[in-house]
């Protein structure tokens, strides 16, 4: 419930400012999706950042970076800490940033029961599925 | 409707001004407004006022450097005008000498002199520039001048090889009004003579929030975990 909650809102919210442009760190052509588990969440200011270990079809195992709302923007939206946590399956989409790096935007997560929240910033682009 | 004639009426008779004490989302572009990237056109190229003579020179290129082109990459302040509509929180405090807003984003404040003084005078430009506020009748108005050059650029970088500048003549008027007991009206208008023909305008509302009262308003350190200064996201 609290998940939808957030969602609902989030949709609901217009566009604004973060701290920096997101054109300028993310490249908005180069899409990311991945699946991992959840290794480490940064609860922070400007930006919350969260790592997931994605495993290849080889079985190599890559850590992808990904940055969200602020804090304050989310909670505000009812998302709060508790929401990602490390050791959770998720599955991510953003898009990566512009230094070539397994660093992305986190515009979306969705759990293996289906539940979905945004984590981006207002202004940032979302991917464009709905699901 | 009955609760805004209560919050009026007295006003009205005392000769007071309203008072927009409270919190607040950020100020939303009314519907209809959004288009292209984001709902603040007010940046948008296609809302500018025409150019006079020779004020294309406001478009400086983009000079790869990150700390032309993107400043705020390293936290530096948004600052007036754009940072004033971040979709974060505010807090809006009055008395009769001053307003003060505690913006959540980059917990940027602003305090109004209310009291009739002047602008000062000798300062640097400044991230936030230098406001002050006077009253037409219900309306408070909020004069914001001397800021630093960046505060007008693209954000949405609608064009890659444009970097937008102002000059020293830049002045945002805000205009503040009680729309309803729960919403402010807020116009933001750009002004700036030395570049544009005339000033052009976006309006705002300001939804109050008393539910958000015991959040409050949250810190906002952008130091403290920034991953992409220059745009290279440095990860863990």
């Amino acid at each position: 419930m609290r998940l939808r909650l957030a969602v609902s809102l989030l949709l609901a919210s217009a566009a604004g400012f973060a701290h920096h442009s997101f054109v300028a760190e993310f490249d908005e052509t180069k899409p990311v999706k991945v699946t991992g588990v959840v290794t480490k969440v940064e609860w922070q200011n400007p930006h919350v950042w969260f790592y997931v270990d994605v495993k290849d079809d080889n079985g190599k195992v890559t850590n992808w970076g990904f940055g969200g709302g602020a804090p304050g923007q989310l909670m505000r939206r009812g998302i709060t800490k508790q929401v990602i946590q490390p050791g959770m399956t998720i599955k991510v989409e953003g898009f990566r940033s512009r230094d070539g790096s397994n660093n992305a935007s986190g515009g979306k997560v969705t759990f293996p029961d289906g539940r979905m929240v945004f984590t981006a910033s207002a202004e940032d682009k979302l991917p464009e599925s709905k699901k | 409707m009955r609760l805004l004639w209560v919050l009026l009426i007295p006003l009205a008779l005392l000769g007071q001004k309203p008072d927009f004490s409270g919190i607040y989302e950020w100020p939303k572009a009314l519907p209809g407004a959004e288009h292209g990237k984001g709902s603040a056109t007010i940046f948008d190229r296609r809302n500018f006022a025409p150019f006079k003579p020779g004020g294309e020179a406001f478009l400086e290129p983009r000079t790869g450097d990150p700390r032309h082109d993107e400043p705020r990459d390293f936290c530096l302040p948004a600052g007036m005008v754009a940072g004033m509509l971040s979709a974060n929180a505010v807090r809006l405090v009055q008395n009769g000498q001053f307003l003060a807003i505690a913006h959540e984003f980059q917990a940027m404040t602003r305090l109004i002199p209310l009291d009739g003084r002047k602008h000062r005078e000798g300062l640097e430009p400044m991230f936030n520039g230098d406001p002050v506020g006077h009253w037409e009748g219900d309306t408070l108005v909020i004069e914001t001048t001397n800021f630093k050059r960046w505060m007008l650029d693209d954000y949405f970088y609608t064009n890659p090889k444009e970097y937008r500048m102002h000059s020293d003549a830049l002045r945002a008027v805000e205009r503040i009004h009680r729309k309803d007991a729960s919403t402010l009206s807020y116009r933001m208008t750009i002004d700036d003579p030395k570049i544009f023909t005339e000033p052009w305008s976006q309006d705002f509302e300001m939804k109050a929030r008393p539910d958000w009262e015991s959040m409050g308003i949250f810190e906002y350190v952008c130091e403290e975990n920034n991953r992409c200064p220059g745009g290279k996201c440095g990860g863990q």
